[in-house]
């Protein structure tokens, strides 16, 4: 099996320390965002409550002022935080001590006080009043245009050809994102290279790929992207620095090519063909960022799915859709298309080819009409996209981020009555007021959007197949003395790393190392020093 | 070395036949909700600024109001920066009004969020542009708002208006609870109707609170007030109300105190569960910055895991009198609404509901009745007869005798 490139974030903790320090030290808006996006939360209050501290702290005060309960997490955000270049150990007036790395300390003061030179966030041009000036719906469109043509393209052109209408192709993507994909495992590509498009088959994980949410996926490429770069000569600290500038500008602002160097202006050419900036046709001094651009960084569903549904919502161009969301009112959480029923059936209300090919991955369709397609999840359409490499959790995580307000207000609708009556569970014989049709969530507040019969049901389609659970770590055995077995054993369940153990043959396997190598390194320092 | 840990990575193979509990736990109601937990609640952080001139004139030497407000900005992005979704709101809680820092609001659409002001800042490539905006229209606020102050209205009052402040900033907590959270369903606000929900809001059992026990992914709100006035029990009765609703919506109330007496916002922060910090010396002061990060910054979230400072020993519990604003140790209390007063009343009327109150035989010497039994020498002193003898303050009834 060829070796898998890393998955999207990942491949931050693939960089050399050396490189992480180049881009905290040039680029302030990478440091917020790595910031941001990547540490947990106990993690971020250690950053800030060093970064306007004079002095390193001693490591015993991180433990003075985390509650003991909470050891696990403060193992993982020292394991972050170091991961990540942000702090290192140091020895301070004989004392061992945590300080935060300067070049990050500085970019990111940088950022919360706006002092400094350089300009990190941008220059802001001020086009020409005319009106080729885009609003913000023409950058949406323009996003959504090019993302469609590149899942479009993965899905399979021919099936997308079948369904949409006259006039309303996708755009094929452009050769450097087909290379991406390409490269990236997604599609594979035959020999004709000159007629690729026709000759390309979308692998496991391309079926994957197509269902996660689109901030994923452009990260993923994106990621793919910065890997690629030296062989397309360039600087892989510059494109990823770029990248992070890029997230860090502001939707429906022009933005001057100015001060770009030429590494960058080609960047920016690969980001207008995956959709994430719009550069006009006419002139090439400014580029607008799109909502894809802004989005990058976030990391709370609420902007994700508003972002997806905004996104989604310029999908249904057809006048008969827009028809239908005003029949039904959005609610503000959001506004899918999909009604699932608890028998399986599953009614979308779309007119996009590519959301019925996607659908079509593992739903039996069984008919279309102008604005409505109908189908079942049956096992058989399950199993088969589970063979194809899509997993249960997909599965489900699409119908539920794609779920129709109707099918979210029934389920909120069922958590308030499910809340109330567990507030009541002492006076719980008087009621029986409405029928629920689910009642195994009594003790647990919170509703799946989809039924969970079909949740289970999806999960136990899997089951069937997957016998197997496979996780990647690390093996430790041959202990000296069972004490010694026991003590790191014990260690490594308490920051909840073990996944299995053997007492008897004094062996355990870990699937992170960090935490537990420091930690047997300090117990055998410690053995050493007092003998 | 003792151990070896094996250099290349390993793949572990568990057979499903072995644990196959585990796999069907995997199926069953617990894991559903699993992948949502993992994503942090936005939250809303609201600062309400006392920019009561009096006070600041006094703190001049060790940190004007310029410095605090340049640190107040620093801790305010650091805020923003944490979670993409995080907002803010700054209010001014000034000698004679409560104002608005940021969001400035709109002037003439009353409805408008308010999120987008209109005036924009100078382009300044080196800020990240959501924090030069916030940091513009904060500052533009301040200034229109110190201005427009005159001589006269500073020396009316000498306090600051703080309780108005704080009820400013809880409408606007609700509001955008409620334009953010999941949507809304009959039961979820405070049902006032329901006799089993205590109305005082003294019993604050997160169980039985309907408030408090929603989902995850609500908007977590907090106040914290930057508080350097002294004397507020002009205010009393209005600050303890909006403290009880703070309490109630469970938002922690934090409280910063620069300089003053600490009273009512020493009690605030304990009731609500929020953080009390007081800088009483130059040399804290200079610290503000690091006292922000440090104590402020974690949201009750992140506050969970930690150990939070503060001063929650020796909270001065005293209440002020409703009729003379004093601070009183003991007092009188009306049995029917519950207010305080300073001194028995003259008429025997509240001053608050109008009921009539007795006061029986407050001031007479309680009669002692000789003890039958003997009582044994040295407790015998300290022992006395409640029979009969109404004490105000404890609402009747003697100090029960122990058992002989």
């Amino acid at each position: 099996m060829a070796a898998t490139p890393p998955q999207s974030w990942e491949y931050l903790e693939t960089l050399q320390g050396v490189e992480l320090h180049r881009l905290y030290r040039t680029s302030p808006p990478s440091a917020l965002a790595i910031y941001r996006k990547l540490l947990s939360g106990l993690a971020k209050h250690y950053v800030t409550s060093l970064l306007f501290s004079p002095t390193p702290m001693p490591v015993n005060h991180f433990e003075l002022v985390t509650r003991v309960d909470a050891n696990a997490e403060k193992v993982k955000a020292f394991n972050q935080l170091k991961k990540y270049n942000i702090v290192r150990e140091t020895t301070f007036q004989g004392k061992r001590c945590i300080s935060i790395v300067p070049d990050f300390a500085r970019s990111y003061r940088r950022v919360l006080d706006g002092r400094g030179e350089g300009n990190p966030f941008g220059q802001v041009s001020s086009p020409p009043q005319s009106a080729t000036e885009p609003t913000i719906e023409k950058l949406d469109a323009h996003s959504q245009r090019q993302w469609d043509g590149i899942l479009g393209y993965m899905v399979g052109g021919n099936v997308i050809q079948d369904l949409q209408e006259p006039g309303e192709e996708l755009p094929a993507p452009a050769e450097a994102v087909v290379e991406l994909l390409r490269v990236g495992h997604l599609v594979t590509v035959g020999g004709t290279q000159s007629r690729g498009r026709y000759a390309m088959g979308i692998t496991a994980e391309g079926f994957a790929f197509v269902l996660q949410n689109i901030n994923t996926q452009i990260w993923r490429l994106l990621f793919l992207y910065v890997e690629a770069a030296e062989q397309l000569n360039m600087d892989k600290i510059d494109v990823l620095s770029f990248i992070f500038f890029i997230a860090s500008l502001e939707l429906g602002l022009a933005y001057s090519t100015e001060d770009l160097t030429e590494t960058q202006l080609q960047v920016l050419t690969t980001l207008s063909d995956l959709g994430v900036v719009y550069l006009p046709d006419n002139t090439t001094d400014y580029f607008y960022p799109t909502r894809l651009a802004s989005t990058l960084t976030s990391d709370s569903s609420d902007t994700l799915s508003s972002t997806a549904n905004k996104l989604s919502s310029s999908l249904h161009t057809s006048s008969a859709q827009h028809k239908k969301s005003i029949a039904h009112p959005g609610n503000p959480t959001g506004s899918g298309f999909i009604i699932l029923e608890t028998n399986y059936r599953l009614y979308a209300y779309t007119t996009s080819p590519l959301q019925i090919a996607l659908l079509s991955l593992f739903i039996s369709l069984r008919s279309r009409h102008n604005n409505l397609v109908t189908g079942k999840l049956t096992k058989a359409s399950v199993q088969q996209a589970i063979n194809t490499g899509i997993t249960a959790e997909q599965i489900i995580s699409y119908l539920s981020s794609h779920a129709h307000p109707v099918m979210r207000r029934h389920a909120a609708a069922e958590e308030a009555i499910l809340q109330s009556r567990a507030v009541m569970a002492a006076a719980a014989n008087s009621g029986g007021t409405t029928d629920i049709e689910n009642n195994t969530g009594v003790t647990q507040i919170r509703v799946p959007v989809v039924p969970s019969t079909v949740v289970d049901q999806i999960h136990l389609w899997q089951l069937e197949r997957d016998r197997i659970q496979t996780t990647p770590g690390y093996f430790i055995k041959e202990f000296q003395s069972e004490a010694e077995y026991r003590a790191c054993s014990r260690y490594a369940e308490e920051i909840g790393v073990r996944r299995w153990y053997d007492d008897r043959k004094r062996m355990f396997f870990v699937d992170q190392i960090e935490g537990v190598a420091a930690y047997m390194k300090d117990r055998k320092e410690r053995a050493s020093g007092t003998t | 070395m003792n151990t070896t840990t094996s250099n290349k990575r390993l793949i572990a193979y568990v057979d499903s036949g072995q644990s196959s509990s585990g796999e069907m736990n995997a199926v069953d109601a617990t894991d559903r909700a699993a992948t949502h937990q993992e994503v942090e609640a936005p939250s809303l952080l609201t600062i309400i600024l006392d920019t009561n001139p009096h006070a600041w004139a006094l703190l001049a030497d060790t940190l004007p109001l310029s410095k605090a407000v340049a640190n107040l900005l620093v801790f305010i992005n650091a805020h923003l920066s944490i979670n993409y979704a995080n907002r803010v709101a700054v209010l001014a809680s000034h000698s004679e009004r409560a104002e608005w820092l940021y969001p400035t609001p709109a002037p003439h659409l009353p409805n408008n969020n308010g999120d987008n002001s209109t005036v924009q800042p100078p382009d300044d490539a080196n800020k990240y542009r959501p924090f030069a905006q916030l940091e513009y229209a904060l500052l533009t606020n301040l200034q229109t708002l110190l201005r427009t102050t005159t001589p006269a209205s500073i020396s009316s009052s000498p306090s600051t208006l703080l309780a108005g402040a704080l009820t400013r900033a809880l409408t606007y907590i609700s509001k955008q609870s409620l334009s953010t959270g999941p949507s809304q369903t009959g039961n979820t606000s405070f049902n006032y109707s329901d006799p089993s929900s205590v109305a005082g809001g003294n019993s604050l059992n997160p169980s039985d609170n309907v408030v408090t026990s929603r989902s995850s992914q609500r908007l977590t709100t907090r106040i914290l007030i930057l508080s350097v006035s002294g004397d507020l029990s002009g205010s009393y009765i209005e600050l303890m109300n909006t403290i009880f609703a703070c309490q109630r919506l469970s938002i922690p109330l934090d409280i910063l105190k620069l300089s003053g007496s600490a009273t009512f916002l020493q009690q605030a922060a304990d009731t609500t569960g929020g953080i009390y910090l007081s800088l009483t010396t130059p040399v804290q002061r200079a610290g503000l910055l690091q006292y922000l990060m440090f104590a402020f910054l974690p949201d009750p979230a992140a506050r969970e895991n930690l150990v939070m400072p503060g001063e929650t020993e020796g909270v001065d519990f005293r209440a002020a009198c409703f009729c003379h604003k004093r601070v009183v140790d003991v007092g009188f209390v009306c049995s029917i609404c519950l207010s305080i007063f300073c001194e028995p009343l003259g008429d025997g009327t509240c001053l608050l509901c109008g009921s009539h109150l007795s006061m029986g035989n407050y001031g007479r010497k309680p009669v002692v009745v000789a003890r039958v039994k003997k009582a044994k020498t040295g407790t015998g002193k300290k022992r006395k007869v409640g029979d009969g003898v109404e004490t105000p303050g404890s609402g009747g009834g003697g100090t029960p005798v122990p058992p002989g």
